[in-house]
């Protein structure tokens, strides 16, 4: 593959930097990558223990090549779903206790 | 969610590229079904309050809820992750494009050739055509190289990377052909001018043809014209259409000034490409449909609805400032009837109208209630 035919990475135009620290916009970024990872790592072993289950004398090729059925795709995407679901959780939890706190507040007033 | 529909230019996935694909199309899903809406309720509950208890009144403007917002805790969360999500979705569409770009490219040659006379489509570039500001300036949707970018001969790496990309983009809610937008602009064209039979057609700004696809089909007696500014995806939407036995005649060309004559469409369309383009050029589109135009023919503009309150502006504007769409702020408070009417339309034949077609659109909203917004206008 010559170098004419790598397109970039990147896009052109301004990062935004969303916090105060831009250390932590590092880190979500990172964050993100490690989960998409993860993800990816998971279907590997699913696949492996698949074709375990189903056949010997088991290559690599034949895992690059493995094409899930409809069925074995479902149950990735369910899979994929309660991961990001895992991930996300403690800023779910985290907005629902602002919110359960604020109108905690403005139920009773202030002197809270 | 119906599946992605492979065609001869869509680059294969091995076992891990697609895994990465999948993830960042669920992480996407869960980020604009699950998170996002919670940003509403953030405001509702928490900043809207302490900026009216800080100043004695809620905030004035959309600026006023963008410096708010954006020092909420949770909101910076999720626009870390849509941010970063938008950068991973190209990142997992690049890699397996970039291994197979030779391939690709000469695969879109052979099928440049494939079928005869009226059933084949035609592509027409023109290598002297200056790329306007509004793409150069940034690469729009952060898709590296943006639409128009060659980094090689006879590329089409533009295309297939915004093919399976825009699929990702909305979780699959595009469609098993991207074909929601065309979809949706002619279920309004059904519905609202049932009668309507145009013998020739031009698409603005059409990428890939995802969109110019459904006209070609849904008028087969029609002549379609497919026209943008982005050599690569022009080359991909020619390669795709003649992959699906669709003819359509690309061209490349701005929109703001093309070479066709006076009067020679029944029909001017875009699909969400208004809001990509500037304040400045989006007065030259309007004029330059009205000179296409045939007395009697429709222009129809398919976009992006800019929100009703402060707060669903400042949201949808997150696009403008994070994702790309630079330009697309003018919109927001854009008077689009009164652009129409400048640009030489009869007021009385202009129509800026909502429209929420009867598809699966549940998945793709930006605000709890996605309406489409759609102009339409006649020349006299």
């Amino acid at each position: 593959m010559s170098a004419a035919h790598e397109p970039p990475r990147g896009a052109k135009g301004h990062r935004p930097q969303v916090f105060d620290d831009p250390a932590v916009d590092q880190l979500y970024a990172a964050y993100v990558a490690i989960a998409t990872e993860l993800s990816v790592a998971f279907e590997r072993i699913d696949t492996l223990e698949r074709l375990l289950e189903t056949q010997s004398g088991l290559s690599r090729e034949a895992i690059r090549d493995y094409q899930p059925n409809e069925s074995v795709s479902a149950e990735r995407q369910q899979h994929r779903a309660e991961l990001a679901e895992r991930l996300l959780r403690p800023f779910r939890d985290f907005r629902e206790q602002r919110i359960a706190r604020a109108n905690r507040l403005s139920d009773t007033g202030p002197g809270d | 969610m119906p599946a992605f529909k492979q065609h001869p230019m869509v680059p294969q996935t091995t076992h891990d590229e697609q895994a990465r694909q999948d993830f960042v199309s669920a992480l996407r899903g869960h980020l604009s079904g699950r998170l996002m809406p919670g940003a509403y309720q953030v405001y509702a509950a928490r900043v809207e309050p302490a900026f009216r208890s800080k100043h004695g009144r809620g905030p004035k403007d959309e600026h006023e809820v963008r410096h708010a917002m954006t020092e909420d805790p949770y909101y910076q969360f999720w626009s870390a992750m849509q941010r970063r999500s938008q950068e991973l979705l190209w990142e997992s569409v690049i890699d397996p494009t970039e291994r197979q770009l030779p391939e690709l490219i000469d695969r879109a040659r052979t099928l440049g050739k494939r079928g005869r006379g009226k059933r084949r489509g035609t592509l027409r570039l023109d290598p002297k055509l200056v790329v306007p500001k509004y793409h150069t300036a940034a690469d729009i949707h952060l898709q590296p190289g943006g639409y128009h970018t060659d980094f090689t001969a006879d590329d089409v790496a533009a295309g297939a990377v915004y093919d399976k990309g825009i699929n990702l983009y909305m979780g699959g809610a595009l469609g098993e052909e991207n074909n929601l937008t065309g979809d949706t602009l002619l279920a309004y064209v059904r519905e609202k001018h049932p009668s309507l039979k145009p013998r020739s057609i031009l698409d603005l700004g059409c990428a890939i043809g995802n969109s110019t696809v459904v006209w070609a089909r849904a008028f087969p007696k029609a002549r379609v014209h497919g026209i943008d500014v982005g050599a690569p995806v022009l080359r991909y939407a020619h390669a795709r259409a003649q992959a699906m036995g669709v003819a359509v005649d690309f061209s490349q060309q701005n929109a703001e000034r093309t070479d066709f004559a006076d009067g020679s469409f029944d029909l001017v369309l875009s699909h969400i490409v208004l809001h990509e383009t500037s304040k400045s050029a989006l007065t030259r589109v309007l004029a330059e449909c009205r000179r296409l135009l045939k007395p009697g023919g429709l222009m129809l503009h398919l976009e992006i609805p800019r929100g009703r309150t402060d707060i669903e502006k400042f949201m949808h504007n997150w696009e403008s400032y994070n994702n790309n769409e630079t330009f697309s702020r003018y919109m927001t408070d854009l008077d689009l009837k009164a652009e129409t009417i400048k640009a030489g339309f009869a007021a009385d034949a202009v129509l800026v109208d909502e429209f929420a077609p009867k598809l699966d659109v549940a998945q793709m909203n930006y605000t709890e209630h996605f309406l489409w917004k759609i102009l339409a206008a006649f020349k006299r």
